[in-house]
């Protein structure tokens, strides 16, 4: 009986859809309370976050929050600041990483492999034990306090996995076409940049928003090397300002949003890359 | 390897060898690295090198060498192991190891938990491919939060009058609010939970990039064999996501000890010090308290421990190599 079996087959697909489907609709829904919570705080009169019961609805939006934090100098500089460290890092991790993922993905070299395992173990190694040389360090050569000495010590720690997600990606590209490329009267850096480059755009792009992802949200490191508003991250400006207005639910958070929207929008542009990235050659 | 010689002048040895290496490459075409010759990679990967040595490798053996010395006077005093003594006897020390470690399983099998979860959900066949996408993006966001927003958010929800104690009291009718970040035994948990909700997306894509590398056919062979759905996971599933479970335990782990920012903004190792961690008594000790050499000490310790972490991590990965099963 063909139909019956068919029907059977029907049914289970209906279920299993229904399983999986709903399952992770509300994962997602509890998943993404605490952000619609912070959006929702940053724009609605003060007497309403800490309502019993809490309501998702404003009984009028505001963007008054949002809008006094922008027009504050303070906080405009962290953003400005942030905005520097974020793609001084990126610029920098990018050129080095480029650099070494070509010539470890195009060139045998002596201890080649064992560079890579130290880059590998640099990968893992964690921020908090080396703040207290950096600390130091910082003070004797005159980087403490400066946007230059937070930009360099970032991109010491977010070089080694782009050199590895670099790597992956280059590997996956046939040397033939920089062969005839050179063979053409192409430098090997011309054959890099017009022919590799190109084709690795995904990588790169995905890469770079991993960079710039990490080195926005930096804290350690900033709470580290920097005592001034002049040099300080948004990251910085908000547990400052987290400490200093307590009670003052809606301002934390518009400046909270305020923060977040610029990773939200490069993630909504770039999530198919990053995901690829990490998907293919983050760990192997 | 006999790389070597390309540090001396050229001989003629040398020559025959460089030309041998060149007709070997006009002949069959894709072999998939050509090398001219052994130190032009240098070139390329010369700077970052240089740049590890100076910005990691100098520092890091400063933290060994600043746990010898005392520089609250103003000039370094060498105090030989005088700081590893003091450790050994230090309560807060050897208590914010074992909160370590509660905070590093705890938050890492969660992050596996549920990232293994949702991918095996992502990763079932769905009627609408591009509703699945959008639920992999909505999942996927909590990581692109910074640790500060995060500590922001949970607070507000865990505030006396936040909405989880509105479920508790309002909903549930219990009588007194909850103090989830406040009390002793739950701030950890608090914490923790936090952590997993910051950290799993990562965990959870690179799951998924594994399960769709895991050949369709393995899954029709076990349904053959009779196999049902819970024992194709148990048969097939875990034991070929093993090397990618392998590899982000151990980055998992040695990222959540370190974890300084997410304590900080939501508890600053209180109640009671409960929720101090070592990264965190490393960071207070040496950055609050001023006492650097100190607190060298305890990073040296730290490094000590992550190392013998990653050095068993290293030789997994480099015996799966040879192998044939990663990239190196």
């Amino acid at each position: 009986m063909k139909r019956a079996s068919d029907l059977r087959f029907r049914y289970g697909y209906l279920i299993h859809q229904v399983f999986v489907v709903s399952l992770t609709t509300l994962s997602a829904i509890i998943i993404l309370t605490p952000v619609v919570w912070m959006i929702n705080a940053a724009m609605r009169p003060i007497k309403e976050v800490l309502t019993y019961p809490p309501r998702l609805d404003p009984s009028q939006l505001t963007f008054e929050y949002m809008a006094s934090l922008i027009e504050n100098e303070l906080y405009r500089g962290y953003f400005v600041n942030s905005t520097i460290i974020s793609l001084s890092t990126l610029a920098i991790v990018l050129v080095l990483g480029l650099l070494a993922a070509y010539g470890f993905s195009r060139f045998k070299m002596v201890g080649g492999r064992y560079m890579l395992l130290g880059i590998m173990a640099l990968l893992m190694l964690p921020t908090v034990t080396l703040i207290v040389p950096y600390f130091r360090l910082a003070h004797l050569v005159g980087l403490y306090d400066t946007l230059f000495g937070l930009i360099v010590v970032n991109s010491a720690f977010i070089l080694p996995i782009c050199i590895w997600l670099l790597k992956g990606y280059m590997d996956a590209i046939p040397v033939d076409l920089e062969e005839a490329a050179m063979i053409d009267g192409c430098t090997r850096l011309q054959a890099m940049q017009k022919i590799l480059v190109p084709l690795a755009v995904p990588g790169i792009v995905g890469t770079g928003t991993f960079v710039f992802v990490f080195a926005w949200n930096e804290f350690l490191l900033a709470v580290t090397l920097t005592d001034s508003p002049g040099s300080q991250p948004l990251t910085i400006g908000l547990a400052a300002f987290f400490g200093q207005f307590v009670r003052d639910w809606n301002s934390i958070m518009a400046l909270s949003t305020i923060t977040s929207i610029p990773l939200m929008i490069i993630f909504v542009l770039f999530q198919r890359w990053v995901v690829q990235g990490m998907t293919s050659g983050a760990v192997k | 390897m006999g790389e070597k010689g390309a540090h001396q002048p050229p001989s003629p040895e040398m020559t025959v060898k460089v030309t041998e290496a060149q007709s070997a490459r006009q002949g069959p075409p894709s072999t998939r690295r050509v090398l001219p010759r052994e130190m032009y990679g240098f070139l390329f990967v010369g700077p970052a090198i240089l740049f590890f040595i100076l910005v990691s490798i100098f520092p890091l053996l400063r933290t060994f060498q600043m746990s010898l010395i005392d520089v609250e006077a103003g000039i370094p005093l060498f105090v030989g192991i005088r700081h590893y003594a003091e450790l050994v006897q230090d309560p807060w020390f050897w208590s914010s190891l074992t909160n370590a470690f509660v905070f590093t399983v705890a938050s890492v099998i969660l992050h596996i938990f549920i990232g293994m979860v949702l991918a095996v959900l992502l990763n079932e066949t769905w009627f609408s491919t591009t509703l699945r996408n959008i639920m992999r993006g909505l999942l996927i966001l909590p990581w692109v939060f910074s640790t500060a927003s995060a500590g922001l958010m949970w607070t507000l929800l865990y505030h006396p009058f936040g909405l989880l104690n509105y479920l508790w009291v309002g909903l549930l009718g219990q009588e007194m609010p909850i103090e989830f970040l406040a009390k002793p035994g739950l701030a950890m948990a608090s914490v923790v939970a936090v952590n997993t909700w910051k950290a799993y997306p990562f965990y959870m894509i690179i799951i998924l990039g594994g399960l769709q590398a895991i050949p369709p056919e393995l899954y029709e062979a076990a349904k053959v064999d009779g196999a049902n759905a819970g024992r194709r996971f148990w048969h097939v599933t875990l034991p070929q996501l093993r090397p990618i479970l392998i590899a982000i335990s151990t980055i998992d782990i040695i990222t959540t000890v370190g974890h300084v920012d997410l304590i900080r903004m939501l508890t600053r190792g209180g109640p009671l010090r409960s929720t101090e961690t070592v990264a965190y008594y490393i960071y207070k000790t040496a950055l609050l308290d001023g006492n650097l050499g100190y607190g060298a000490a305890v990073s040296t310790l730290m490094l000590i421990m992550v190392a013998i972490l990653i050095i068993v991590y290293l030789r997994l990965v480099s015996r799966g190599s040879e192998s044939g099963e990663t990239s190196f």
